[in-house]
């Protein structure tokens, strides 16, 4: 396992891409979240904002970039052809898989708690000017702040639970553009078809399976009685979503010829 | 580890199509094994079972007696080059070599050594993407010898390299079988193997239709013809053919004669006043054993003829 990890280290550290998806990464976060801290406003007390939420706003695209990047890490290999001659140096292919996954995880957690640490920081001081203020109800955004910590931390972890997603979606797939799409669609349609579904019921019931939805359910600092899922049980659905691609992938990778 | 690849019953089937249909044979030690079929008679699969990539319906194969997939460190007991275009691009070579040393426990320094064997030292920090085939068929090879295996599988290696590439590598490959090394080389052309291969196994839908020696092989495909070279082409083939030989035209100014003993074509020759300038025993070609061996597997022959057409 330790040569596999050095294995998937030096690729991913030797092509110029990664290191330009993990900039982008952290630009594109950190980018829309200032934009979303500078657009909104808060009049006076309950203005209804939740400004830990808002300054991470850029999660929810930088994630985009997060998919690419995992998805690259395995669809690179199979479209040149180049897997089989990692499975012809390591035959154990889960260990394989497993190898991956930790070192997406450990470029996605660094970027990630970049991205999140600018995001917060800029929302910390551009937010009071525009009425988040200790008058209208609300703190100075800071991560000695509980649910704000919590906020911040689980946005990391979305992140990286993303990666594991596309990971395991690239590798059940085996082809990069049908894998960001599929990861793309599974993140961005999930919001879109709830939406226009009109049984509260169901409605509900989406919101809480979608990976998006539900994952970005652990930003929330206010109004979190009144979430389809709960903070930390919203980041477990993704959890579960990125598991169950694992699984998928891993089993088929097993099974299939290389 | 002892040397040697054992393929036994191998079977697999592609939904209709059957690729492996009871591939048997064996590599030994100290030769260079030429795999040799035409395209589509099996070869590549053969090498990806041996090499655990994929699975059979029947049948095993294994590298000093055992499966691949159970090997610790595989690459120090087999080398292999399946395609030489497998790899990313953007990587620079040696970075590629880099990151298959680690996988077997290695370092920089045995990637430099392997890079220097190739003869691609020159170029091994540039980009992938911008090496010729040939440069990337050495690069292929230097990652098949990175772990110093005592079996190497190598499939088609002198495919698109020129003619300076090829010996190169007819070279190369000799002396790795000199150290000792059990080597098998697929090729769908058996000229590319002349001068190469101590051995043949060929195979055609799947099978093993021969597995041979290249000197039994030529040896028998030789027979007791006898070459003749005159102008005087078709005034031989007249009065040689009325003697009772049987005359094949085989180049502008050289007929292969069987039938008659080379006293007799000479005696004819000379009777009927009919100008040649040499006669000589008869030595195959290796293509020439191959066609010869091959023309009455009447199957094998029409995947021959179908490749030709295409
Ligand atoms: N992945 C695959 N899917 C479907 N059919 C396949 C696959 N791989 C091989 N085949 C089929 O199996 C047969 C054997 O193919 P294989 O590539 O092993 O032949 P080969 O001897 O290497 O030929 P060539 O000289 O063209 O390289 C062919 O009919 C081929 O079309
Ligand atoms: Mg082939």
């Amino acid at each position: 396992m330790k040569e596999a990890l050095h294995v998937e280290w030096t690729k991913l550290r030797t092509v110029a891409g990664t290191a330009w998806l993990l900039a982008a990464v952290v630009l594109l976060t950190v980018a829309l979240g200032v934009a979303a801290s500078a657009v909104v406003s808060c009049s006076g007390l309950g203005c209804g904002q939740d400004p830990a939420k808002i300054s991470l706003t850029g999660i929810a695209f930088g994630q985009a970039v997060v998919a690419v990047l995992a998805v690259l890490a395995v669809g690179g290999e199979y479209s040149t052809g180049m897997i089989r001659v990692t499975f012809a140096a390591i035959p154990r292919r889960s260990t394989v898989l497993a190898a991956k996954a930790l070192v997406v995880s450990g470029l996605v957690s660094v970027a990630g708690a970049a991205a999140v640490l600018v995001s917060v920081l800029a929302g910390r001081i551009i937010l009071p000017g525009n009425g988040f203020t200790e008058a209208h109800g609300h703190a100075t955004l800071s991560l000695a702040d509980g649910p704000v910590l919590r906020a911040a931390v689980g946005s990391v972890l979305y992140l990286v639970l993303v990666g594991l997603l596309a990971l395991g979606v690239a590798t059940a797939v085996r082809d990069a553009a049908a894998a960001i799409g599929v990861v793309l669609g599974l993140l961005y349609l999930f919001p879109i078809v709830a939406a226009v579904v009109s049984d509260p019921d169901w409605f509900k019931r989406l919101q809480r399976i979608s990976p998006m939805t539900a994952g970005l359910a652990v930003q929330a600092t206010t109004g979190v009685g009144s979430l389809p899922v709960s903070p930390w049980a919203g980041l477990g659905v993704l959890g579960l979503w990125a598991a169950g691609a694992l699984v998928v992938g891993g089993s088929l990778l097993r099974w299939r010829d290389a | 580890m002892e040397a040697t690849i054992e393929v036994t019953g191998l079977r697999k089937r592609f939904g209709p199509t059957v690729a492996l249909d009871g591939m048997t044979f064996t590599v030994t030690p100290g030769k260079v094994t030429g795999f040799v079929g035409p395209n589509g008679a099996g070869k590549s699969t053969t090498m990806r079972a041996i090499l655990g990539l994929d699975s059979v319906d029947a049948g095993h194969a294994l590298v000093g007696g055992r499966p691949y997939r159970t090997l610790r460190h595989p690459l120090r007991q087999v080398g292999s080059l399946l395609d030489a275009g497998a790899l990313q691009p953007a990587r620079t070579g040696r970075n590629h070599l880099l990151w298959l040393a680690h996988s077997q426990g290695l370092g920089a320094r045995r990637v430099d050594e392997v890079v220097g064997q190739v003869g691609l030292a020159s170029a091994i920090r540039r980009r992938a993407g911008s090496y010729s085939l040939g440069m990337r068929q050495r690069l292929g090879i230097a990652a098949a010898l990175l772990g110093d295996p005592p079996v190497l599988v190598l499939d088609e290696p002198v495919n698109g390299m020129d003619p300076e590439g090829i010996r190169w590598m007819r070279g190369f490959l000799r002396s790795l079988a000199a150290e000792g090394r059990a080597v098998l080389v697929s090729s769908h052309l058996m000229s590319e193997l002349q001068d190469t291969a101590d051995h043949v196994v060929i195979v055609g839908r799947g099978k093993v239709i021969a597995d041979v020696s290249v000197a039994d092989l030529i040896e028998s495909a030789s027979g007791d013809r006898i070459t003749l070279l005159t102008t005087a082409r078709t005034q031989a083939m007249t009065v040689l053919a009325h003697a009772g030989a049987t005359v094949a035209v085989t180049g502008a100014d050289t007929l292969t004669v069987s039938g008659l003993s080379g006293e007799r074509v000479v005696a004819v020759l000379g009777e009927n006043a009919v100008p040649f300038s040499e006669v000589s025993a008869h030595r195959a070609s290796l293509e020439e054993a191959y066609m010869e061996l091959t023309r009455d597997a009447v199957e094998f022959h029409a995947a021959v003829a179908e490749e030709a057409a295409r």
